[in-house]
């Protein structure tokens, strides 16, 4: 009897380490405003199906997630051009259901986010991101690129 | 029995302690990207000259000639731009001459005048060449009175262009 509830005890530790490998999160698809114009500011929705940034995470049923974005305030270009980028209410976008426009919560991408995940065996759930350009007048032309990063801590 | 128990407590100690460490750290990158197109930039390339003209005779530029005005724009090549145009009614002369003038206008990604029509009134779509070129045209007509004061008029055309 004392053998079983020690064997029973430490099966059950060693099985939760193997639990948090289930945990992760990818970074799917690009945030992409496209072509834009000097001096004429460009959005993206978090609900644009094509442009919006998306990552997937995994984990297990019921767990909490919080989310933290670090993003950057400038996107840069040729000649290290830099070009402002803003985000706010609203521009954050959690779906249960992986679907773009079926987001359950948003939130402002500048605050962190706690969320649950699905009540579901092994869930995966859809993180959009949608944000605004606001080149000047005189921006130089070319390509801009920035990193956003998605922190996901999984208790 | 009191041996079972502590078994028990220091295995549900391990099992809490194993608990707590679940919290797991995961993070993943995606890249913010744009494409700047050129930067719009106008020129008055050459006025709009009507020369000496006569009391009572109206005296019209049409576009193909070399007195017509002219702009010059460079942008992103094949991107559409709107032109929009502040024209006056009448160039003046002093405080009080003044002078009806109307216009005519076209737009061409090569410079030349047979383009296309320009509104002085609303907005115009254009499009630049692919090179990024757009020249916009200007003539019109003056007509002054039989009774018109002697004297240098102008007015000032502006032109507006934005992607």
């Amino acid at each position: 009897m004392r053998a079983s509830l020690t064997i029973i005890s430490l099966a059950l530790g060693a099985a939760l380490p193997l639990a948090a490998q289930q945990n992760g999160v990818t970074g799917i698809r690009d945030l992409a405003f496209g072509t834009v114009f000097p001096g004429l500011p460009s959005v993206v929705s978090r609900t644009d199906a094509v442009n919006s940034g998306r990552f997937d995470l995994s984990g297990k049923k019921n767990r909490d997630v919080q989310l933290t974005f670090v993003l950057p305030a400038v996107m840069t270009g040729p000649l290290a051009a830099t070009m402002p980028l803003a985000f706010g209410a609203d521009d954050a976008g959690y779906s249960p259901t992986q679907s773009v426009g079926n987001e359950t919560v948003t939130w402002d991408p500048r605050t962190s986010q706690t969320l649950t995940l699905p009540n579901t065996a092994n869930p995966k759930v859809s993180i959009f991101l949608g944000g605004r350009v606001s080149p000047a007048v005189n921006q130089r032309a070319g390509g801009y690129t920035g990193t956003v990063i998605l922190n996901v801590v999984f208790f | 029995m009191y041996t079972a128990t502590r078994v028990t407590i220091l295995a549900l100690a391990l099992v809490a302690a194993g608990a707590a460490t679940v919290q797991a750290q995961n993070n993943a990158t995606v890249n913010v990207t744009a494409a700047v197109q050129q930067p719009i930039t106008v020129t008055a390339a050459n006025p709009l000259d009507f020369g000496t003209v006569f009391p009572g005779v109206p005296k019209g530029v049409t576009l193909a000639s070399g007195s017509a005005g002219r702009f010059t724009v460079t942008g992103q090549g094949s991107a559409p731009v709107s032109l929009s145009f502040v024209v006056p009614a009448n160039l003046t002369f002093g405080v009080s001459n003044t002078l009806p003038i109307t216009f005519i206008g076209s737009w061409n990604g090569i410079n030349d005048p047979a383009g296309f029509g320009v509104v002085f009134a609303g907005a115009t779509a254009a499009t630049f060449s692919g090179t990024g070129n757009l020249y916009v045209f200007v003539g019109g007509t003056v007509t002054p009175s039989v009774s018109q004061a002697a004297g240098a008029y102008v007015g000032t055309v502006q032109m507006t262009v934005v992607y």
